[in-house]
C-alpha cells in the first residue's frame, strides 16, 4: 500500500516538476515570476481536451496540441504583459504585478467558455492496461507520463547545453547587456524560452487532465501555488533542483492525503515553504547547475 | 576632529584580488587625494570604507575607532559620509527632501511620535527642514528647493548629493568622483565648496579620474593601479613619478 | 438623502473596508517590501474578533483590540526573518502565509466553524464606526509619510544603498512596516467581521489578496490618496458593471495590467506630480515676469 501510494507520489510529482521547470527556466532566464503561469498550464489541458472531444485525435496528439496552446499562449502573454515593462526597464514588482492580471483575464475568459462546467477526457483516450510488479499495481498510463517527462527534460537539457540556441539562451540568462552586444537578438530568445515554458505547462495541463480525470478553469491556481514550493525548495533557477523537489512534493502530498487528511496536505506543503524561505532561501539544491547561479543578482 | 585612516586592506572577488593591501591616511582638515587609471580599485575602497563590502584583509579606522567590521548604517552614523559616482538621488523628491534626508542621522524624535504626528515631530521636520534651506542658500539653489531633483541638470544634481553627504555633519567625506562629466566653472566653484569644507576640519577622500583636478586641490595624493599604491607625495612629485605616468598613459 | 443613505450602506461599509485594507498594503510597499501578506492579517483580525464575541463572550470593543493585537503580532513575527529575504522571496512568503492562515481556518473546525465560518456574529459597528477607523488611519499614514519614517520608507524603496550610506537601518524599518501592515489589516478584518453578520476562510484568499494589490498599485504607493483612490475605484467598478457580471475579472485584469504598464506610479501618485510641476513652471514664468 505504502509503495503503491509512492508510486502515484512519483507520477504526480514528475508533472509537477514539468510544470515547475517552465516556471523557472522563465525566472532564470528573464528574472519574472510568472503569476500566469497556473492559467497557461489549465489553457494547454483546454486545447488537448478540446482536439480529443471536437476531432477525435488520439492521446499522442492530444498531447502535442496541448503543447502548442500553451506555448502559444505564453508567448502571446510575454507580447501583452512583459514586452511593454522590459521596454520600460520596469521593475519586478511591476512583472509579478502584470502577470497576474493576464491571469484573471486568463482565468476568465476559460470560465465564460466552459460556463464553469467541469470536463474530462474521453473514457477510451487512454488504454486501460496495468502490470503486476511484486503485487505493485503499476498502469501504463503512469509509465508513459513517467517517459514523457523524462523525454522532456532531457530533451530541455540537451537543448539549453548542446545547442547554439541553448547558448544564447544561458548568455541572456547571465546578462542581457552583454549577450546584446555579442549580437544576441533578445526577441527571438524571449519567443524561445516562452514557447518552452508554455509548452511543458501545457503537456503537464493534459497529463493531469488525464490522470486526474478532470479539466476545469480553476485546475491551474493549486498547481502554480504547488510550483511556488517546489521551485523555492530546488532553488529558483535550478533545473534539476525544481525535478528533484517535484517529486518530493508529490509523494509528499500523496501520501499526507492517503494517511492524514487532504487539508492537512495543503498547510504542510506550505509551512515547507515558508520554512525553507527562513532557514535557506536559495533552497536545498539551489547553486547546483548553473542556471541557479543566476537568481543571485 | 578625526582622521580615516585604512591599514593594509584588501579584497578579492571569487579568488582574484581586486584591491590589495592599500594604506593610507586622510588627516582632518585636510583633502587627500586618490587617484588611478580606470578598473584600478577605487570604487572598491570607497565600498570598503563605507561598509558595502566587506574586507578580506586588514583594518579600516576613524579616528581612534576601529570600523572593520561596522555595516554601512553604523558607519554612517559614525559620522562616514559619500557621494556616489553615478549620482544616486530620489528623483521623484523634491530638491530640499533629498537633502533632509541627510540629516537622518541626527534625528532625536522616536517611532512612536513620528507615527502619531506629534508637535515634537513636526517641530523636529521644520527645523531639518530649515537647516536644509540654509545649506541650499551656501550652494546658490534657494530657488530651485521645490523641484523635483530627477529633473534638474547634471551640475545641480551633484550639488545636492553634495548637500545631503554635508547634511549628515561628517567626520570623514568620501567623494567618488565628484566633477566628473562638469566643465571647469563648475568644478572650480565646487573645489571652493570643498575646501570650506576641509576647512571646518572634516577628513576629505577625494576619488577622482580628473588628474588635473586632483593636482589642483589636494596636499597629499596617493595613487593606485591593479589594486596596489604605486605612489604617493606632493601634488609635483606624484606628477612627475614614472610609474604614476607609465599607469596613466599604459592604460 | 436618508434613503439614499439607507441603500448604499452596505457599498459604503465595503468601500471602507477596502480602504483599510489598501493602507496595509499601502504601507509595506512604500517601505519597498513586497509582503502579500494583507489578507492572512485580515483573517486572523476577523477571526480573533468573531471569537472573542461569539466564543467567549467578550464586548465589542476587547474584540477589536484582540483583532488589533493578533495582527500587530503576526506582522512583527514575520518582519524578523523575512527582513533579510529579497522582494520576489517575500512575495512567496507572505502567498504562502496567506495559504498557510487559509488551511488552519478551513480545518481547525473546532475554534473556527471550518468552511461555513462564523456566523450570526451581532452587528455592532456601522458605517460611522467605520469611518472613524479610516479616519484614524489616513491620519496616522499621512503623519507617518510626513516625517521620518515616510521619508525614510521611500528612499528604502528607490535606492537601499543610498538609504544604508545614510545611516537607515532596513530592517528597523521593514519590521516598522510589518507592524503597521498587521495592525491595520487586523483592525480591518475585526470590523468587518462586526459589520457583515458572518465570516468565511474563502473571503481571506487569493482574491483578496489580488484585489487588495490592485487597489493601490491602481492608486499609488507613496502618497496617503493612493489606496483611498484605488479602493474608491475598485469597489465601485462591480457596481459601474452590473451589465457586464461575466466580464468584471477580465475588466480587473485589464484595469491591473494597463495600470502598471501605463501609470506605473498610480493614478493619485501622478495627478500629484504633474499638479507639482505645473505649479513649479507656473510660479517661475511669473518670477521672470517680475525681473523683466
Amino acid at each position: 500500500m505504502l509503495m503503491q501510494q509512492l508510486l502515484n507520489g512519483i507520477v504526480v510529482g514528475s508533472v509537477y516538476g514539468l510544470f515547475a521547470l517552465g516556471f523557472t527556466l522563465i525566472f532564470g532566464v528573464n528574472h519574472i515570476m510568472n503569476m500566469a503561469h497556473g492559467t497557461i498550464f489549465m489553457w494547454g489541458a483546454f486545447a488537448g481536451l478540446y482536439a480529443v472531444t471536437l476531432f477525435d485525435v488520439p492521446f499522442p496528439v492530444a498531447v502535442l496540441i496541448g503543447a502548442l496552446g500553451g506555448g502559444l499562449v505564453s508567448v502571446i502573454l510575454d507580447w501583452t504583459a512583459f514586452r511593454p515593462l522590459r521596454k520600460q526597464g520596469a521593475p519586478e514588482f511591476s512583472s509579478i504585478v502584470s502577470s497576474i492580471g493576464a491571469s484573471l483575464i486568463l482565468l476568465s475568459l476559460a470560465q465564460q467558455l466552459t460556463a464553469t462546467r467541469v470536463m474530462r477526457f474521453p473514457f477510451d483516450i487512454f488504454p486501460i492496461v496495468a502490470f503486476n510488479f511484486f503485487g505493485l499495481r503499476i498502469q501504463l498510463l503512469q509509465l508513459v507520463i513517467i517517459a514523457i517527462v523524462v523525454l522532456m527534460v532531457v530533451g530541455l537539457l540537451y537543448y539549453l547545453y548542446r545547442t547554439s540556441f541553448g547558448r544564447q539562451i544561458r548568455a541572456v540568462a547571465v546578462s542581457e547587456h552583454t549577450s546584446k552586444l555579442l549580437g544576441i537578438n533578445p526577441t527571438a530568445i524571449n519567443f524561445q524560452v516562452f514557447f518552452i515554458s508554455g509548452a511543458l505547462a501545457g503537456i503537464a495541463g493534459v497529463l493531469i487532465g488525464i490522470v486526474f480525470n478532470s479539466v476545469h478553469f480553476m485546475m491551474g491556481e493549486p498547481l502554480l501555488l504547488r510550483a511556488f514550493v517546489v521551485i523555492i525548495l530546488g532553488g529558483l533557477g535550478s533545473i534539476p533542483g525544481a525535478l528533484i523537489a517535484g517529486l518530493l512534493i508529490g509523494i509528499i502530498q500523496t501520501l499526507t492525503v492517503a494517511y492524514l487528511s487532504a487539508g492537512l496536505a495543503d498547510a504542510l506543503v506550505f509551512s515547507t515553504l515558508f520554512l525553507v524561505l527562513l532557514v535557506r532561501p536559495t533552497g536545498l539544491f539551489g547553486g547546483a547547475s548553473a542556471v541557479a547561479r543566476v537568481t543571485r543578482r | 576632529m578625526k582622521a580615516l585612516v585604512l591599514d593594509d586592506i584588501a579584497r578579492s572577488f571569487g579568488g582574484l584580488p581586486a584591491v590589495d593591501g592599500v594604506s593610507l591616511t586622510a588627516p582632518a582638515g585636510r583633502i587627500t587625494g586618490l587617484i588611478g587609471p580606470n578598473g584600478a580599485g577605487k570604487t572598491t575602497v570607497v565600498n570598503m570604507i563605507t561598509g558595502l563590502l566587506k574586507v578580506t584583509r586588514g583594518r579600516i579606522l576613524v579616528g581612534d575607532e576601529d570600523v572593520t567590521e561596522a555595516d554601512a548604517p553604523m558607519l554612517a552614523r559614525a559620522g562616514v559620509a559619500r557621494t556616489f559616482q553615478n549620482i544616486r538621488l530620489i528623483g521623484d523628491a523634491s530638491v530640499l527632501d533629498n537633502v533632509v534626508a541627510g540629516f537622518h542621522r541626527h534625528e532625536k524624535v522616536g517611532t512612536l511620535a513620528n507615527l502619531l504626528g506629534l508637535p515634537s515631530a513636526v517641530r523636529e521636520r521644520r527645523e531639518l527642514e530649515n537647516k536644509a534651506s540654509a545649506l541650499l542658500e551656501r550652494f546658490g539653489m534657494t530657488g530651485l528647493a521645490k523641484h523635483p531633483a530627477g529633473s534638474l541638470s547634471y551640475g545641480h544634481q551633484r550639488r545636492i548629493e553634495m548637500m545631503r553627504a554635508l547634511a549628515m555633519d561628517p567626520a570623514v567625506l568620501l567623494l567618488d568622483e565628484p566633477v566628473a562629466g562638469m566643465n571647469d566653472t563648475e568644478a572650480h566653484s565646487l573645489a571652493d565648496i570643498f575646501r570650506s569644507v576641509a576647512q571646518q576640519g572634516v577628513a576629505i577622500l577625494l576619488i577622482e579620474h580628473n588628474m588635473r583636478f586632483v593636482m589642483s586641490l589636494c596636499q597629499h595624493i596617493y595613487v593606485l593601479a591593479s589594486g596596489q599604491l604605486i605612489a604617493e607625495g606632493d601634488p609635483d612629485a606624484v606628477g612627475q613619478n614614472p610609474k604614476v605616468i607609465e599607469a596613466y598613459l599604459g592604460a | 438623502m436618508m434613503s439614499f443613505f439607507n441603500s448604499y450602506t452596505p457599498l459604503l461599509e465595503l468601500a471602507l473596508f477596502n480602504a483599510l485594507l489598501a493602507f496595509s498594503q499601502y504601507v509595506v510597499l512604500r517601505a519597498g517590501v513586497f509582503s502579500l501578506g494583507t489578507a492572512a492579517f485580515a483573517a486572523l483580525g476577523a477571526y480573533a474578533a468573531a471569537i472573542m464575541v461569539t466564543k467567549l463572550g467578550m464586548p465589542a470593543w476587547l474584540g477589536l483590540i484582540a483583532a488589533v493585537g493578533l495582527g500587530t503580532v503576526a506582522g512583527a513575527l514575520v518582519a524578523v526573518p523575512l527582513a533579510r529575504l529579497r522582494g520576489v522571496f517575500q512575495a512567496l512568503a507572505t502567498l504562502a502565509l496567506v495559504q498557510i492562515v487559509l488551511s488552519i481556518t478551513l480545518n481547525w473546525v473546532d475554534v473556527t466553524e471550518g468552511a461555513l465560518g462564523i456566523n450570526s456574529i451581532p452587528k455592532t459597528i456601522g458605517l460611522f464606526g467605520m469611518f472613524c477607523a479610516v479616519a484614524v488611519v489616513t491620519y496616522l499614514m499621512s503623519a507617518m509619510g510626513s516625517t521620518s519614517i515616510g521619508r525614510a520608507f521611500d528612499i528604502i524603496r528607490e535606492d537601499e544603498t543610498v538609504a544604508v550610506s545614510l545611516g537607515i537601518s532596513v530592517p528597523k524599518h521593514h519590521m516598522i512596516a510589518f507592524i503597521l501592515s498587521g495592525a491595520i489589516a487586523g483592525l480591518a478584518g475585526g470590523l468587518h467581521a462586526y459589520t457583515s453578520y458572518s465570516i468565511t476562510p474563502n473571503e481571506y484568499g487569493f482574491n483578496m489578496l489580488v484585489m487588495v494589490l490592485a487597489m493601490v498599485v491602481l492608486g499609488g504607493r507613496v502618497s496617503v490618496w493612493g489606496p483611498i483612490v484605488g479602493a474608491v475605484v475598485l469597489t465601485a467598478l462591480p457596481e459601474l458593471l452590473r451589465g457586464l457580471q461575466e466580464y468584471r475579472t477580465v475588466v480587473q485584469g485589464a484595469l491591473l495590467m494597463l495600470s502598471i504598464i501605463f501609470l506605473p506610479r498610480g493614478v493619485a501618485d501622478t495627478l500629484i506630480g504633474t499638479l507639482r510641476r505645473r505649479r513649479i513652471t507656473l510660479a517661475s514664468t511669473k518670477a521672470k515676469a517680475v525681473t523683466i
